[in-house]
């Protein structure tokens, strides 16, 4: 009993004192630097304002961001119990490189002599881009697939946007993460090593992917936030403003399913459902359904469940046309 | 410089130091009167290390069955000493192997089965048969079914002969309480005890030099290489005392993969002899007490359980070969193996094929000798010598799969892709079932050292 406390204890701390987590104190200490300068710059606030602003007790002591630190310290439990049994990246990676043993077209170790700088600026990047690309894929699903809307009503049912948002997740939107994850990180990593061989490294800076500490030390946490920093609109159409999120968490109509992006903007070009940030002040959640998802932290775990439930059984139950209405359509959500 | 202060000099520029070297030790045998003074004994064992490495290198030179069955049964006269023979460079005291001791190979071999090889075979009937299929070869090379006899031979000697006696005899059922009693000699007129030769001889089977501990992995790796005649020649007499002075076998694994810097096999395991041997000579003659057998049994473990990882490293490192040469061979098969002999191409894909019977020779060698410490393997044992196999998977797609009225039968429809998948699964198994950790030629850690940098995918966190 202690033993476990004790490791659950170590992995909630982790996640403050770990640079490879977006909630280390670094990167928050660097978010609220950059949220003071924005206020004081911009938008003409003085010091003392500004820090008065970005600390407003109405949006860090409210329920929502109450619900946000109840969500994170349970989850963390969920996932302690279920991390043993879930598959790592090292086992998928390892049998992603066995079975391209098995293939004749691509032969082993076709770019072994690329050299040690091109063959890791090759690794990080490529998985830079493919991972961003995946949460992309995978945030776009949760919006467009029914079934897996109703579980992440979780996050857009948050009211106030605070860094602790990014841990307000149902446990089974959090499987999709991390099999997505695994997934992406085995893949990548056996294809690399399939064809550079060993020599295949991960650029860092302190043991960090160089890209996740320049993405959250620019101010990723402000992504969830009520700081709503922009970039300039060329920017913005390559990377994914903190404004151009909160928008996307906007219940407003008009904002629906826009920007699915995580740091990049291009993929929501490509796939329409870009739009940049604006100026108006928005307000969060997921309308009508707010009140009563949220009514309990027991509620918001249990009508995702019970949802699905009902999904399922309609389709077991129902004739041959209502099991086809229960399919997954894709389809805007509809509040 | 007086001769005082030479004296001192030496003895602060020399790391060695007493504790360090294995013997001598005084006799402590109750009621000896001779005229020794040293009760360290283990001439028989360097004897079946110069058989060993003259066998390989017989087997080497394309010789005779009768010559290289004299080196694995021992022979009468003079059996001249084929490795390590003296040069310029490194000179040696031993020219006949007879005058260091007359003793053979095949005597002590592991008579347990060896289902890894094909013939449902006892390892000392395994090794027969491979002496006597390697004299029906050119130099030990077995084209046909991918063998190179002298790897095969060697590696599984120095497991199934030195390993075997070392860690399921001497250092095991030896080390009991009724079982060469430390109050005895070892035999009738020996002035040594019971105990304190068992031990010698799991020292001599080790095979490092009994200063070995006082030098650095390479210094130990290139003394058995003879490129390190000064640090060889402890006692300055201008010959190396094959003796006590060379570097043997398992000993010489250790130092190598100790040179990599991960770990320390090779002094882990020479102290713990030096240590348990102190332990049995402070006995003075009597019967070990309970706290002094429990002393030199946690000694024999450590020694076992170190041994044993020297050998599952060199199955990893070998694997890695393996695995490498697989593509090597790959590489030269755009139909050069069915050109004529002599072409540029054929000999390039000969060449190919030759290094990679080498290294899998190595590799059943040295993962034939983990079957041989009397300790059943069970599961761990049999997925071991299913990657393995009994043989290669050659470029035409067959693999030795078992023995039938003296010759090798084989499986067809081999896929040599898969094989080096199983090279991988090895190397996975060393790692998770033996903890090895020098990782020579390691053709895994490529993708485990980038997961773990990228730290673990297991997340609550949206986006």
């Amino acid at each position: 009993m202690i033993e476990w406390i004790d490791i659950i204890w170590s992995d909630l701390a982790s996640q403050f004192f770990n640079p490879k987590k977006r909630l280390f104190l670094g990167y928050l200490l660097s978010a609220s630097v950059i949220a003071t300068a924005w206020l004081c710059l911009i938008k003409r606030h003085s010091i003392g304002s500004a820090i008065s602003t970005f600390f407003d007790r109405k949006i860090w002591l409210s329920r929502s961001s109450r619900q946000d630190l109840a969500s994170f310290l349970i989850n963390r439990v969920i996932f302690f119990w279920l991390r043993p049994v879930l598959v790592t990246q090292l086992a998928i990676a390892t049998l992603i490189f066995e079975l391209l043993h098995q293939q004749t077209m691509i032969p082993l170790g076709l770019f072994e002599g690329a050299g040690y700088w091109t063959a890791a600026l090759g690794f990080t990047l490529f998985f830079f881009l493919f991972d961003d690309f995946t949460r992309f894929v995978v945030h776009f699903a949760l919006h467009r697939i029914p079934a897996l809307w109703d579980f992440h009503k979780f996050h857009h049912s948050a009211e106030t946007l605070t860094p602790l948002t990014v841990t307000r997740t149902h446990p089974v939107e959090g499987l999709i993460f991390t099999a997505r994850s695994a997934l992406v990180q085995g893949v990548t990593i056996a294809g690399f090593v399939f064809l550079f061989g060993n020599q295949v490294d991960l650029l860092t800076i302190f043991g960090v992917n160089i890209f996740v500490v320049t993405f959250h030390g620019l101010g990723s946490n402000l992504r969830h936030s009520h700081i709503a920093i922009r970039y300039p609109q060329a920017v913005e159409r390559l990377l994914m403003s903190p404004a151009q999120h909160q928008l996307h968490h906007s219940q407003s109509e008009k904002h629906y399913d826009r920007n699915f992006g995580v740091a990049l903007s291009v993929w929501d070009r490509m796939f329409g459902s870009f739009h940049h940030s604006v100026s108006e002040t928005l307000s969060f959640g997921i309308g009508k359904e707010t009140a009563r998802f949220t009514g309990s932290i027991w509620s918001m775990y249990w009508l995702p469940v019970s949802s699905l439930a009902r999904r399922i059984t309609r389709a077991l139950f129902a004739n041959t046309r209502q099991v086809a209405s229960a399919i997954p359509r894709f389809r805007a959500r509809n509040y | 410089m007086s001769t005082v202060a030479s004296i001192a000099l030496v003895s602060v520029a020399s790391p060695a130091m007493a504790g360090d070297v294995y013997g001598p030790y005084p006799i402590t045998l109750k009621g000896y009167s001779g005229d020794k003074t040293n009760s360290v004994s283990y001439s028989g064992q360097v004897g079946r290390q110069l058989l060993h490495n003259s066998l390989k290198k017989a087997i080497g030179s394309g010789a005779s069955l009768d010559v290289t069955m004299s080196y694995f049964n021992g022979a009468d006269g003079e059996l001249p000493l084929l490795d390590p023979k003296s040069s310029d460079s490194f000179k040696v005291d031993v020219t006949d192997i007879n005058t260091v001791s007359k003793t053979n190979l095949s005597g002590k071999a592991y008579k347990g089965s060896l289902p890894g090889w094909p013939g449902n075979m006892t390892g000392k009937e395994a090794l027969e048969s491979m002496i006597t299929m390697a004299a029906a070869t050119e130099k030990g090379y077995d084209a046909e079914h991918g063998y190179d006899y002298v790897q095969l031979v060697s590696k599984f000697t120095m497991g199934g002969v030195f390993y075997h006696q070392a860690c399921d005899n001497y250092l095991d059922e030896k080390m009991n309480a009724d079982n060469k009693p430390n109050d005895k000699p070892y035999k009738d007129g020996a002035y040594y005890t019971g105990k304190e030769h068992s031990w010698d001889e799991a020292f001599g089977y080790w095979g490092a030099a009994a200063h070995g501990a006082t030098l650095s992995p390479k210094q130990n790796y290139d003394i058995t290489k003879k490129k390190n005649m000064r640090d060889a020649d402890a006692n300055g007499d201008g010959l190396v005392n094959l003796k006590s002075e060379m570097n043997y076998a398992h000993a010489y694994y250790a130092a190598g993969f100790d040179k990599g810097g991960n770990t320390n096999y090779y002094n882990t395991i020479t102290k713990a002899f030096i240590d348990g041997r102190q332990i049995i000579t402070d006995a003075k003659g009597e019967k070990l007490s309970d706290a002094q057998r429990r002393g030199v049994k946690r000694h024999a473990r450590t020694i076992c359980s170190n041994w044993e990882k020297v050998i599952a490293e060199a199955v990893f490192k070998y694997a890695g070969s393996v695995y490498s040469n697989i593509e090597a061979v790959k590489a030269t098969m755009g139909g050069n193996m069915w050109k004529v002999n002599g072409s540029a191409e054929k000999t390039e894909h000969q060449a190919a094929l030759r290094k990679y019977a080498k290294y899998w020779g190595e590799l059943a060698g040295f993962s034939l000798s983990l079957h041989a410490s009397g300790v059943n393997l069970g599961e761990i044992g049999v997925k071991m010598d299913r990657l393995v196999g009994m043989g290669p998977v050659m470029p035409d797609g067959t693999q030795v799969n078992g023995m039938s009225n003296g010759t090798y039968t084989v499986a067809s429809g081999k896929s040599m892709d898969g094989f080096a998948v199983h090279m991988l699964k090895l190397q996975n198994l060393m790692v998770e079932e033996f903890g090895v950790e020098a990782r020579n030629n390691d053709k895994i850690s490529g993708i485990s050292n980038l997961a773990e940098v990228l730290g673990s995918g297991n997340s609550a966190e949206n986006d």
